[in-house]
């Protein structure tokens, strides 16, 4: 087996159909869809289209969580010992079986939510970022910032069960929220441990952070206003080893995604 | 009231643990070492190939899994110092070259047509391989002096054995054809040679010295 395994290789069944992340961002449908105005873009149960869009945005995370385990499942057999330390390696197959667990929760969930497996595309977004050719960059890419996005999911999600009286949502999505900051502290702790004498490499890696960011804000997706589907979960994050500061600057990413993405789709119409 | 000063056996009457084992602190620490090379090799091709493998079920077998053996790498790793190997890499290696020929065979299939090529060669032929091993290690030595290793492979060979039925079944569940079967006896048969020519996990010994007695019978 090769080392490096691009993400058109990852292996599927019949049942699952490939997207890219750009088309579903740049999909002319969502302007339109924004121009009706309906008010706040929060999932609130009191919307009629709720439950369509928790039951896709839950096929969005299984399909997700299966990248995560694939992604934490490259970085143990990727590197060589002195690439990356055995700690890390321990860290990543700890993260495999987690995940495995997400992608068993997520698939009865989505029986549970009446969704089938396929019923949406796949964007492999999240193994894209685990294809870094340095620890580093994945451990910032992934668990931080995609993870750190599924901060902010799992809690919004949470939130809707309470919200919308489904305690089988709310009870599922609390616990992998817990996994969750448990894999995003991983990250920061493994960023902090392995760039302690190297600043340059610390920086490439932020860097390549905020790129993941800002690109996975998703137009708006993720943020702190009622605009915003996805909310920013500040006190999960903090506990995940984000300081205030890393936080705010997020909050301006998304602004920043937010704002580009209207400008690219009024300029495409 | 019994009185608690009276003096009492240090071993209770149905403890028959005896003190002497056939491994030396050299000889546990070499074995260990073999361990955790080899449950490192593991863990890592299992996390390899969960994205290789388009089957479900078995993509998650194998993430579970993944850690499993990581954790017994983790808990030969905290061994080691403990049998005077403060560098815990030292030992961290193949008993042979045959030993490295074996574990580079296992991890070479890749695509995702191959399940069953990747699974015959952990449950089919590492784990029984590891079992006995680890069982061999676990009998023969002290069970007062070296239990904290006892201890370890007791846990993993509880793993083991669990995992050896879990992926043992889901060969049977993806072998369907004639043909198939053909497929995983030819593989192990390719992976047994291998691991034969190492003489087992932990190089020949693995199982002891083979002593024959001349004339027995029985
Ligand atoms: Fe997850
Ligand atoms: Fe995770």
């Amino acid at each position: 087996m090769r080392k490096q395994l691009p993400p058109d290789m990852l292996a599927r069944d019949s049942r699952f159909v490939r997207t890219s992340i750009m088309d579903q961002v740049m999909d002319p449908r969502n302007q339109k869809i924004g121009e009706r105005d309906l008010g706040s873009a929060r999932l609130q149960p009191e919307r009629p289209a709720a439950a369509d869009r928790a039951r896709n945005l839950m096929h969005g995370i299984f399909t997700g969580e299966i990248q995560a385990l694939e992604g934490a499942g490259r970085t143990t057999f990727d590197f060589d010992d002195d690439e990356a330390p055995f700690a890390l390696k321990l860290d990543m197959a700890r993260q495999c079986w987690d995940e495995s667990r997400h992608v068993e929760i997520s698939v009865k969930l989505g029986d549970w939510m009446g969704t089938e497996i396929g019923e949406y595309s796949e964007a492999v977004f999240l193994y894209e970022a685990a294809c870094a050719p340095d620890p580093v960059l994945r451990l910032c890419g992934v668990n931080r910032a995609l993870e750190g996005l599924a901060i902010d999911v799992f809690n919004t999600m949470k939130e809707f069960g309470d919200s919308s009286g489904d305690p089988v949502l709310e009870f599922c999505e609390d616990w992998m929220l817990a996994d969750e900051v448990t894999h995003v502290k991983m990250g920061s702790d493994w960023l902090r441990r392995m760039t302690k004498d190297d600043p340059e490499r610390l920086e490439k890696a932020l860097e390549f952070q905020r790129t993941v960011d800002k690109l996975f804000s998703l137009g708006g997706f993720r943020g702190e206003t009622e605009d915003n589907p996805i909310q920013l979960a500040r006190n999960f994050r903090s506990m995940a080893g984000f300081s205030t500061d890393e936080i705010d600057e997020i909050a301006e990413l998304a602004a920043q995604a937010k704002r580009d993405a209207e400008a690219l789709v009024a300029g495409s119409s | 009231m019994a009185d608690p000063y009276k003096p009492r056996a240090a071993f209770a009457p149905w403890d028959r643990r005896e003190l002497p084992g056939i491994f030396s602190v050299e000889d546990s620490a070499r074995r260990v070492g073999n361990y955790k090379w080899l449950e490192m090799r593991l863990f890592e091709s299992l996390g390899g190939w969960v994205a290789t493998v388009p089957e479900l079920d078995v993509k998650l077998v194998l993430g579970r899994h993944c850690y499993h053996h990581a954790w017994h790498a983790e808990l030969m790793d905290k061994r080691l110092p403990e049998l005077r190997e403060m560098d815990t890499d030292r030992l961290c290696e193949a008993p042979n070259p045959e030993m490295e020929a074996f574990v580079e065979a296992l991890r070479e299939p890749e695509a995702p047509e191959h399940t069953i090529e990747k699974l015959v060669g952990v449950f089919r032929v590492l784990l029984p391989r590891k079992i006995a091993a680890y069982t061999y290690h676990l009998n023969g030595t002290s069970r007062i002096t070296d239990s904290p290793t006892q201890r370890s492979l007791g846990f993993m060979l509880q793993d083991e054995f669990e995992d050896w039925r879990e992926g043992e079944m889901l060969l049977q569940s993806l072998i369907e054809t004639p043909e198939e079967v053909d497929r995983a006896t030819r593989r192990q048969a390719e992976l047994e040679k291998l691991i034969l020519a190492a003489g087992g996990i932990s190089g020949p010994g693995s199982l002891g010295p083979i002593v024959a007695t001349e004339g027995a019978s029985l």
